[in-house]
């Protein structure tokens, strides 16, 4: 998944946050100014209405007030007040009702008989003429209303002092008052509006309109789409109808005998509440935006840039350079975040440095090992003339996985070699020093090269699980015929430099070594003549590479090689000498890539023999050189002695077996760097017979060998370690001393 | 030292006559390595060996280790001093000696 930036998600969270608080605040507005709108137009739509019920209430006050202003002063001047007079009065006025109230508050005379002797105490109604008999007032009007005597008789009553006490009160019904007042009414409604198109309607009792701005005029007033119906619909309280059409709030209110109703169209009262919101909205957004922009902004600069800040310097330190230092102090957080970076690689560095110095020590050891198990002091054989040799390794890293190796298998037979094992470093290094004794142990034990390296590749086969190989050059020289037989495992073909020309010898190629079990490596030949100098390299020569990738090659090399170099090791010298410093020259300042390895071999020729038998004369003391071909004459030296002592044949056969094993073991190993001789002295006399060995050779107690676990199996039994076993298993005494340079190796048998 | 070898099918019958030392046995292993691919039954006859070194007991011995893969490996009319010898070293105990 792709993983977001902190600024796009906080962009995202910011944008979500701010949306919310936007339709949050809109909706809150909405639902205020709706109400707002909505009590607006009721207090509108109520003061019209009271405004136009004022004028009414003016109207018919003033109207029936006059009346009876009138009547009073019939009476006062007068006029009979008996039932004929009332009614002569009432018809003259068209009113509804003259009732005559004396100074006790009791109605006297009346035009509407059952009135008679009502106190006008009983009711409310009737309670607020009371005014007029205290003095307090002398005159007073009601609105139109319901009688205290019956609730069901609507009647507006005005009242007069009378000058001899008391007061008339006279009524009229709505009939007969909305007669006078009706054009007052009318014009009550056509001048006025409510809001910008809002209107009145007065409609009468019966719901005809009385009043309208369309001139309905005396038509129902459910011709504009309202409907009234009192006692499911409180007065004063905002109902909703489509008048003319349009959707509107109204009001409305029942006075003086009218319905007095109020329109004010929804859209104007939704007008101011949109324009509201809208205006709102308007700003919101442009606040919120600066808000949010100010926010992005600040994110970024005080935490993304920072961010990126640190992390291109973590790519730096992750890149490996742990010099950079992140810097980022704009506040503490970030300081301190830097700090303890910088804290870590800095402990960091102390820890790797620590760790590469243990690393190069152990390096350095194990260069040490390496360089100290390739044979080193030239010249290795000085007694030897005949041939000559010289190597040198170097490797690209401490360690390599080149080596070259040489011995002497025989008095005249030297085996040399130079391998290279794929890979570099620490685990060619260990695959190297496996190869190398692995090859030296087949070489000794002198099998032919093909044996040699057949089961020298199969022992490398055994648990290489690392799947590493060797490229080895491995040649066997003769050293008095000249000839060289090779094994070529993989390896690039040596130079063979004769009369000052270089050239590759022709050879066929084996698998390398470690590669595969069981292959078969084929012995081939190359005969050196006198004089003639065979150089064996690894790919690192030819393979060196200068700053543009270019190759040293083969064909510098044989360059380099074609020329006289002389004779003998300073000839070798001079060869390896000068291949590197060709190579050094080739590849310039660029860094060496491959471990290189070189060793040149002189052959001058098969020396004067030089070995022989010194004899001194007696019969018991024979020298031979230590040469496994001397053996028989060995033998049969020893058997004479014993013959003539008569010793018998079961011991003289014992006798044989030692001495042929530590003849043998003396040729073989005594002399691993120049051919020596060995002394053997028989001393016989009646008991016994007792055999010497001296050698020269390096300091070696054979007795000190451990001796074979010969209860073991077949398989797990090991090839060696025999001879000496037998030797002190059938003599009767077996001694060994070092005494001035000689091994000194005596046994005993008696018989 | 003389070496006569008689083949029959599988079976491999080796002669052998004079010294098993340090000269001669690169002689018996040559022979062997040569003859002994597909052999399942190898008798060696030792009645006319006479002396048997180290050199000869490795070679048994590694023969022994390859019959051991590949199929059986018996010595017959072996001689008293090399039977002390075979003794002496164990190797009467892990060659097959009739």
């Amino acid at each position: 998944m792709q993983k977001r930036t902190i600024s796009g998600t906080f962009l995202r969270w910011l944008f979500l946050i701010v949306s919310v608080a936007f339709a949050v605040s809109m909706v809150y507005l909405w639902t205020l100014q709706t109400r707002l709108s909505q009590r607006n137009a009721a207090n509108l739509l109520r003061l019209n209405i009271q405004d136009v019920r004022q004028d009414v209430i003016d109207a018919s006050d003033a109207n029936l007030l006059s009346l009876t202003r009138t009547i009073a002063a019939e009476i006062d001047n007068g006029a009979a007040t008996d039932d004929a007079g009332l009614a002569s009065l009432l018809a003259h006025y068209d009113v509804s009702e003259i009732n005559l109230v004396n100074a006790e508050g009791i109605i006297y005379a009346t035009t509407h008989l059952e009135f008679l002797n009502f106190d006008m105490h009983s009711g409310r109604q009737s309670g607020e003429f009371l005014g007029l008999l205290n003095g307090s007032a002398t005159e007073y009007v009601q609105k139109y209303q319901p009688t205290t005597y019956d609730p069901t008789l609507y009647r507006k009553y005005a009242g007069v002092c009378l000058a001899n006490g008391g007061f008339v009160e006279v009524a009229y019904d709505a009939d007969r008052f909305q007669d006078d007042i009706d054009h007052i009414v009318v014009g009550a409604t056509h001048n006025r509006h409510v809001g910008e198109n809002g209107c009145i309607i007065i409609a009468d009792e019966d719901w005809n309109i009385v009043s309208d701005r369309k001139n309905n005029e005396g038509q129902n007033l459910s011709v504009t789409g309202i409907w009234i119906d009192r006692p499911t619909m409180p007065e004063e309280v905002v109902f909703h109808a489509t008048v003319y059409g349009d959707a509107c709030s109204c009001m409305y209110v029942f006075s003086e005998g009218y319905y007095i109703v109020a329109v004010l169209p929804e859209n104007e009262i939704l007008l101011q509440r949109d324009t509201s919101v809208r205006l709102t909205a308007v700003l919101e957004v442009l606040v919120f935006l600066t808000l949010f922009a100010a926010i992005y902004l600040l994110v970024r600069k005080l935490v993304v840039n920072n961010i990126n800040k640190v992390n291109h310097s973590l790519s730096k330190i992750t890149d490996g350079d742990l010099e950079e230092r992140v810097d980022v102090r704009s506040n503490t957080e970030f300081a301190s975040l830097s700090d303890d970076i910088n804290a870590t690689v800095s402990t960091l560095k102390q820890y790797i440095a620590a760790a590469a110095a243990r690393i190069d020590q152990e390096l350095a050891f194990a260069k040490n090992i390496q360089q100290s198990a390739l044979p080193s002091v030239f010249p290795p054989y000085p007694d030897r003339t005949d041939f000559s040799l010289y190597a040198t390794m170097d490797t690209a890293k401490e360690v390599g996985g080149d080596f070259y190796d040489f011995y002497l298998l025989e008095d005249n037979e030297l085996a040399f070699l130079v391998a290279d094992v794929s890979g570099k470093g620490i685990p060619a290094a260990m695959f190297m020093m496996t190869g190398k004794t692995v090859l030296r142990d087949y070489a000794e034990r002198g099998d032919a090269p093909a044996d040699v390296a057949v089961n020298a590749n199969d022992k490398l086969c055994d648990g290489n699980d690392a799947e590493m190989f060797i490229t080895a050059w491995t040649g066997f020289l003769n050293t008095d015929t000249g000839l060289v037989r090779f094994i070529n495992a993989g390896h690039n073909p040596p130079v063979l430099i004769r009369d000052g020309k270089a050239s590759f010898i022709t050879q066929k190629t084996n698998l390398a070594f470690a590669a595969m079990d069981g292959v078969p490596y084929r012995e081939q030949s190359l005969q050196l003549e006198p004089g003639d100098l065979l150089f064996l390299y690894t790919d690192g020569v030819t393979e060196a590479t200068d700053a543009s990738e270019a190759l040293f090659g083969n064909d510098r090399l044989l360059t380099v090689l074609s020329s006289e170099f002389g004779a003998g090791e300073d000839a070798c010298r001079n060869i390896c000498g000068s291949v590197k410093k060709a190579i050094d020259d080739f590849v310039g300042d660029a860094p060496q890539f491959d471990d290189i390895t070189m060793l040149c071999l002189y052959y001058a020729g098969p020396e004067a023999d030089g070995a022989a038998n010194v004899s001194d004369g007696t019969t018991k003391k024979l020298s031979v050189p230590a040469d496994t071909g001397n053996l028989e004459q060995v033998v049969a030296f020893v058997d004479e002695q014993l013959t003539s002592a008569d010793c018998p044949q079961k011991a003289q056969s014992q006798i044989d077996v030692a001495v042929e094993e530590i003849f043998v073991n003396i040729a073989n190993y005594a002399y691993d760097s120049e051919p020596g001789d060995v002394d053997i002295s028989v001393s016989t006399d009646e008991l016994g017979a007792t055999v010497e060995f001296r050698d020269a050779g390096v300091p070696f107690d054979p007795l000190q060998k451990e001796d074979p676990d010969i209860t073991l199996s077949a398989e797990k039994r090991p090839i060696g370690g025999l001879g000496i076993f037998m030797v002190k298993k059938t003599m009767d005494s077996v001694d060994y001393r070092y005494i001035d340079g000689q091994n000194i190796l005596t046994i005993r048998k008696s018989f | 030292m003389n070496i006569s070898t008689t083949k029959q099918n599988q079976a491999l019958t080796i002669i052998l006559e004079g010294r098993l030392d340090y000269n001669t046995s690169p002689q018996l292993d040559g022979v062997l390595r040569d003859s002994l691919d597909g052999i399942t039954d190898l008798t060696i006859d030792m009645d006319s060996i006479t002396y048997i070194s180290s050199a000869g007991l490795r070679l048994l011995l590694s023969t022994q280790k390859t019959m051991k893969k590949q199929g059986v490996m018996r010595l017959i009319n072996v001689r008293p001093e090399i039977m002390e010898i075979f003794e002496i070293t164990g190797f009467s105990e892990i060659l097959n000696i009739e």
